[in-house]
């Protein structure tokens, strides 16, 4: 058999991409609509934010704009599972259907095949959204810009988008399994709104869950410390690159583990 | 298993298929309540079943619905695997080896697109090359192939989803074939079609199967495609092989059965299927007159479709 490595999936995955794009393209009414929805939806996040946080000097030590910071950075970690993973969404129709056997007929790997259908270019506007978000919080707090400052900021933010990713990951694969998959993974989802908000204000037994078993204080609150207090990083931000890896790998195997484990219903 | 068996599209050995059908329970509640569960019925969906496919043959893989023929293309396809039992497909285990299975197959099943939904077919076939990793001449000898025997250009340039679910069929027929696999599955892929698109169908898996020398496993309920395509039957009911061979053969079996149709007053034909062993022909030709008036009386050998529902309703007792 013809090998296929990273190379090969690149290239797929790009030209994929590329065709999706121009599809999408040619159907400009509806283009310019999702692009306007989605500009109204980050704008009113961001608005509720505003109203909620203006007019509180300080929570646990953090002022407002380093909370504007956090949801900055929670707004762009969270861009690539929207853009490149919005298929999740669809597994459970697809598994629930019988429609998912047509992902397994392919000479190449399952969770790729599924993935690289959909990209959802509503994740674009969230982008940057965050950017400006993060970049205006880093002049008010006045961080110093060295090469070293933003080669942390990316490495920390790709390590955070890896949480989300795996938490999806996680929640859709439940469908091979369970019929009632969409709680799990539309709750999954609202905890992502935690991740605003720094993980200090919890306190005990919610400290844990949200650190070790739905890790969500990885998605902005570890990674952004090394950014923000750089004097005074937790050992957990450090670490969280290779959690984030290693977490991201289990829920893959997770997800295929479901696939093996799947009977392919309907004829 | 023997050495022989390499060279055969298809070996199955004593193969076997049960699925656990879970009892589920509907909501939140339920689903946790359903990973814990050991409330399971089984039902066996392939029963035995012992079957070799020569290389380049075109089979009817036949049988009632719920007979298990979708479940056993399911195995051969590599995305299940048998319970018990050994399957072969191009020499190699296809559960075993799924990636390099699928570059050896082609898969289509009826009312269930394949190709990118929203992309032009154009754009899908090229995506398909290089997913597959076909050279551009040979990609480019299979479309100028595909030209010769059906007309592809109105569809060429049309997004699936525009497309009828006829056009849309087709599509998925010539993408099984792109990369020139061995063996090509096909479980029911005129369901839905009106006559023409169905003749057309064939003729393609036809002049394709002779080109090509594909070995094709089709499942089907239309004894036209039957008809058209194969020479060889093999029949499932509930699961277990009832009758594998050629079709003439079949229809030796039922030698002494003769379809009478007669044409009414109003144009109309009625159809009437006799075995001469019990029943006069003639007989019936003359009570039936006394009923009604009759233009025109044709008197045939049985029919593929009668065959077949005779073998049903026989393994139905
Ligand atoms: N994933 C599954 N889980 C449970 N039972 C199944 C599953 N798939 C098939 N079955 C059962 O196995 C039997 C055979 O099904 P299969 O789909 O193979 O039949 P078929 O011959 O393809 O029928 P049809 O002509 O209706 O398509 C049926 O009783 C069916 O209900
Ligand atoms: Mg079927």
């Amino acid at each position: 058999m013809r090998k296929r490595g990273l190379k090969f999936y690149a290239g797929m995955y790009r030209k994929i991409l590329v065709q999706d794009l121009k599809s999408k393209m040619s159907y400009r009414a509806d283009f310019i609509i999702s692009t306007f929805g989605m500009i109204m939806t980050n704008l009113s996040g961001f608005v509720t934010f505003m109203i909620l946080f203006h007019n509180f000097p300080e929570i646990n030590g953090w002022d407002y704009h380093h909370m504007l910071f956090l949801y900055g950075f929670s707004l762009v970690a969270l861009t690539p599972v929207q853009c490149f993973f919005d298929n999740n969404w669809n597994l459970r129709f697809m598994v629930q259907s019988g429609d998912f056997i047509k992902y397994c007929f392919r000479p190449v790997n399952v969770f790729f095949y599924f993935i690289s259908e959909v990209f959802d270019v509503k994740g674009l506007g969230q982008l940057a959204f965050g950017i400006g978000t993060i970049v205006y919080a880093w002049i008010k707090i006045g961080i110093p810009v060295t090469p070293l400052v933003i080669l942390k900021l990316l490495v920390f933010l790709l390590t955070a988008s890896l949480f989300m990713i795996a938490l999806m990951n996680f929640a859709a694969a439940t469908c091979f399994w369970i019929k009632g998959s969409g709680y799990v993974m539309v709750i999954m989802f609202r905890f992502k709104d935690f991740a605003k908000y720094p993980s200090s204000i919890f306190e005990g037994i919610f400290k844990i869950i949200f650190t070790f078993i739905i890790p969500i204080a990885f998605i902005a609150y570890y990674p952004s410390l090394v950014i923000l207090t750089p004097d005074n990083v937790p050992l957990l931000s450090w670490i969280s690159p290779l959690y984030g890896l290693v977490f991201v790998y289990l829920s893959y195997k997770f997800w295929m583990l479901g696939v093996r484990k799947y009977d392919f219903t309907g004829s | 298993m023997s050495d022989l068996s390499v060279n055969e599209a298809v070996v199955m050995r004593n193969v076997c298929k049960d699925f656990k059908v879970l009892n589920r329970h509907e909501g939140l509640k339920g689903s946790i309540r359903d990973l814990f569960s050991r409330d399971y019925n089984t039902v066996s969906a392939v029963k035995d079943v012992t079957l070799t496919v020569h290389k380049g043959e075109i089979i009817g893989y036949l049988g009632p619905n719920g007979a298990g023929k979708s479940t056993t293309i399911k195995m051969m396809t590599g995305v299940l695997e048998p319970t018990s039992g050994e399957i072969l497909v191009n020499g190699k285990v296809p559960y075993k080896n799924r990636t390099e299975n699928c570059e050896n197959i082609g898969v289509v099943f009826g009312q269930r697109s394949q190709l990118w939904w929203s992309l032009p077919l154009i754009e899908s076939f090229k995506l398909l090359r290089d997913l597959y990793m076909v050279p551009q001449k040979d990609y480019e000898a299979m479309i100028e192939l595909y030209r010769s025997l059906v007309d592809i250009d109105p569809i060429l340039h049309k997004p699936v989803r525009q497309m009828s679910l006829g056009q849309r069929t087709l599509s998925d027929i010539l993408a099984a074939f792109l990369h020139n696999p061995p063996i090509v599955f096909l479980d029911e892929p005129t369901i839905g079609l009106d006559v023409s698109m169905k003749a057309k169908i064939r003729e393609l898996i036809l002049g394709l199967n002779k080109e090509k020398n594909t070995t094709v496993i089709l499942t089907t309920h239309d004894m036209g495609d039957v008809d058209a395509l194969c020479k060889r039957i093999v029949i499932i009911d509930k699961g277990t092989k009832i009758y594998d061979n050629d079709i003439e053969h079949l229809k030796n079996y039922f030698g002494s059965y003769r379809t009478l149709k007669l044409k009414l007053a109003d144009d109309t034909w009625e159809e009437y299927l006799i075995d001469e062993k019990t029943t006069d022909v003639m007989d019936v030709i003359m009570e039936k007159q006394k009923e009604k008036k009759i233009k025109d009386v044709k008197i045939l050998e049985i029919s593929t479709e009668e065959v077949i529902k005779k073998i049903y309703e026989g393994s139905a007792k």
